[in-house]
């Protein structure tokens, strides 16, 4: 069990002036079996009000419109979660596993990744949990990191026959791979000790629980992960959405920082 | 000719009546080849005819057909009880281009999905009415019968002192109703994407009858969970319900298609809060896709536990394996449809295809059998039509509108589209067709 700060920061700078923008964030860790939250607070420049709400998978998500002309959009979220209460996230609500269960946008697989499935098919071990670790030991393997050849709307496909890709990628593949074997599997965004952005990871079903599998560093979702948001793949819960009037060229950064707090030991 | 229509005194006013619809705009646009076009939709003086009893049974069928899909969206949106009863595999669910994830677990005000229902039907020559499609998400045409009523009316008045049928200039009285049964509390708009759209001499005609105010996204406006219509003096005043004619993936770029120009960013959250009402409902397109239409009168005994009173045309899902078997023994005698089609297209006939073109839609229908359906074609009743001076028959089609509101109603019209083209079958104003009035006799 660990108890972890963290430190989400984003902005974006625009060469030219916006008049008006509009935004939801889903950048709230949720609790979980797995994690508790304990204080979570918000600061957005410009300061302008927003609304609360829940989007259809579950995420918590802040969303209004900023009138007020500006040159910087930016936000911070922190706040305290304690992690590692459980080896699995949470029970999984039956009438919301289904959608899990079935390819949609960018985690479709096509011929090559099917391809690849067909081949690995045949050491595949029994049990769905099981056969979900050797799908990650393979995919962590076969597929090899490295940022800049893909982009946010590559598909599984895509970053399958480039190769490489990074988090994003390799949670999308392996969502086809698990899909192919008929085990529900969702889309994962959070945030990890060390990782100094945003990470993606996956949850496999099996007997009921949801389980965190992350195959970019072929690892058990265990107390350095903090989990955010769910999704069949990433554009369910991107972390900011917006669209703005004005703005010319942007540039965004992103500063995420978690940290253990080394009193409580 | 019917010997009820081939006395009219209308008959002499058709172009009459084609001038004045002319000269009101009533037309209809057409993207084709990336450019747009709009063109004139050719109204035919002889009515359809639907005598008094005959229509009395399609109500029933078609309240029936509106309660079950709209119970159907409901189920699929919340528990999905009918998916994990078997009685519609999930595939046909979930692979469905019109399921949005996006509305799960959000129930529209007081539960309605589908406020206005364009049921398409045709009557063959056994003299059965079959449903051929329903349309959920956001069906036009009542605006054409109502217009051309109201030319003939003014033509030929004594035509309709002479003859006993229903008045269908209550339309906007339903609509309206409809409208204001889910009314959250404020203005009614019509959400029109501009007049750059197939359909938007309906919006304003539609605005102007029912009195609701005719909006494009950019005078709409999200803050603190509600919506409201920005007045050109900057005031801004609540909308409570919206009749929006702009489909679901365009009509906020926050929760659905980012590209998207003319919708309004957040308005499905407010939808999502109970803010506002949407007409119709978000996601309804998993209802009327052509792959869940053969499940329909399964929807129809297993919400209401009652025999479906209209049929479907006789269909098979090559998805299992025993109706694969039957459209490759029976290909050319069958009609099939792509389900990701709408407007007439992705329609064929397997005897007007060559040899080569079998043999190519053969192997990618055993790719992607769940892709198509088949159907038997039904041999439908021609309607007369005038053409230049002479009475000919052509293929003709029937859609009818069911509105919710505290329950169904059907509108004693229609809208009865023709194909100009003898050999064609496929009736649909995107191909060019045309259309007539379609009276309901009151006794």
């Amino acid at each position: 069990m660990k108890r972890l700060h963290f430190d989400y920061f984003m902005k974006i700078d625009y060469s030219e002036a916006v008049s008006l923008c509009h935004f939801t964030i889903k950048c709230f860790p949720q609790n979980t079996l797995r994690q508790r939250v304990e204080g979570v607070s918000v600061a957005l420049t410009p300061a302008v009000p927003y609304s609360i709400g829940t989007d259809s998978f579950g995420n918590r998500q802040i969303y209004g419109r900023d009138d007020i002309l500006h040159h910087t959009f930016s936000f911070r979220i922190t706040g305290k979660v304690r992690t590692g209460l459980s080896i699995w996230e949470e029970g999984a609500n039956e009438d919301q596993t289904a959608i899990y269960r079935h390819p949609h946008g960018l985690n479709q697989a096509g011929e090559e990744l099917r391809a690849y499935h067909a081949e690995i098919g045949k050491e595949m071990p029994e049990s769905d949990y099981e056969k979900s670790l050797f799908l990650m030991h393979r995919l962590y393997q076969d597929f090899g990191y490295e940022k800049g050849v893909t982009d946010m709307h590559t598909t599984a496909e895509e970053a399958w026959r480039l190769g490489k890709g990074v988090c994003q990628d390799y949670a999308h593949i392996f969502i086809a791979l698990l899909h192919m074997e008929g085990i529900p599997a969702r889309y994962v965004t959070g945030m990890l000790i060390g990782e100094g952005a945003s990470h993606a990871w996956v949850e496999v079903l099996h007997q009921g629980f949801w389980y965190g599998l992350d195959p970019t560093n072929d690892s058990l979702v265990e107390e350095s992960y903090i989990k955010i948001g769910v999704g069949r793949e990433a554009s369910d819960c991107l972390i900011n959405r917006g669209i703005m009037h004005g703005g010319g060229t942007q540039t965004q950064t992103i500063e995420v920082i978690v940290n253990e707090e080394k009193t409580e030991k | 000719m019917d010997e009820r229509t081939s006395g009219l005194e209308l008959l002499q006013h058709t172009d009459t009546v084609n001038e004045l619809l002319a000269r009101y705009g009533v037309k209809f646009g057409i993207y084709k080849n990336q450019v747009f076009r709009e063109q004139l939709f050719p109204f035919d003086a002889i009515p359809r005819v639907i005598e008094c009893g005959e229509f009395a049974f399609l109500e029933r069928g078609l309240k029936q057909r509106v309660l079950a899909l709209n119970l159907f969206l409901k189920d699929i949106y919340s528990k999905k009880q009918i998916v994990k009863d078997g009685i519609v595999p999930e595939d046909f669910i979930f692979a469905s281009s019109g399921y949005m994830a996006e509305c799960e677990g959000v129930t529209p005000v007081k539960g309605i999905y589908s406020h206005i229902s364009g049921i398409d039907l045709v009557k063959g020559k056994d003299g059965v009415w079959y449903i051929l499609e329903d349309n959920l998400r956001v069906p036009s045409g009542a605006s054409y019968p109502m217009i051309a009523r109201e030319f003939c009316r003014r033509s030929s008045p004594n035509t309709f002192h002479d003859n006993h049928l229903e008045d269908n200039r209550n339309y906007a009285a339903l609509l309206r109703h409809t409208m204001d049964y889910v009314n959250t509390g404020g203005h009614t708009v019509i959400l029109t994407p501009g007049r750059y759209n197939a359909a938007y001499f309906e919006h304003s005609y539609l605005a102007e009858k029912t009195g609701a105010h005719l909006a494009n996204g950019s005078e709409l406006m999200v803050e603190d969970d509600k919506l409201y219509y920005v007045a050109v003096d900057g005031r801004r005043e609540r909308v409570g319900a919206v009749y929006r004619r702009i489909s679901d993936e365009y009509l906020d770029p926050m929760n659905f298609n980012p590209e998207s120009l003319i919708g309004i960013p957040h308005i499905y959250d407010v939808f999502r809060k109970g803010n506002v009402a949407l007409i119709n409902a978000p996601g309804n397109g998993v209802a009327d896709d052509k792959g869940i239409y053969y499940f329909v009168p399964k929807m129809i005994k297993y919400y209401l536990d009652e025999e479906p009173i209209l049929p479907n045309a006789p269909t098979y899902l090559p998805f299992y394996e025993e109706d694969m078997q039957y459209v490759l023994a029976h290909f050319d005698e069958l009609v099939l449809k792509d389900v990701a089609e709408a407007g007439g297209y992705g329609v064929v006939f397997g005897r007007s295809m060559s040899k080569t073109q079998k043999e190519d839609f053969i192997a990618l229908l055993q790719k992607e059998p769940r892709r198509f359906i088949a159907q038997e074609i039904i041999d439908f009743q021609d309607l007369d039509i005038l053409e230049e001076g002479s009475v000919i028959p052509r293929k003709a089609d029937l859609r009818a509108f069911v509105l919710m509101a505290e329950e169904p109603v059907v509108w004693k019209s229609g809208l009865t589209r023709f194909s100009r083209n003898p050999d064609s079958f496929i009736v649909n104003s995107s191909q060019g067709g045309g259309f007539k009035d379609t009276w309901v006799l009151s006794q």
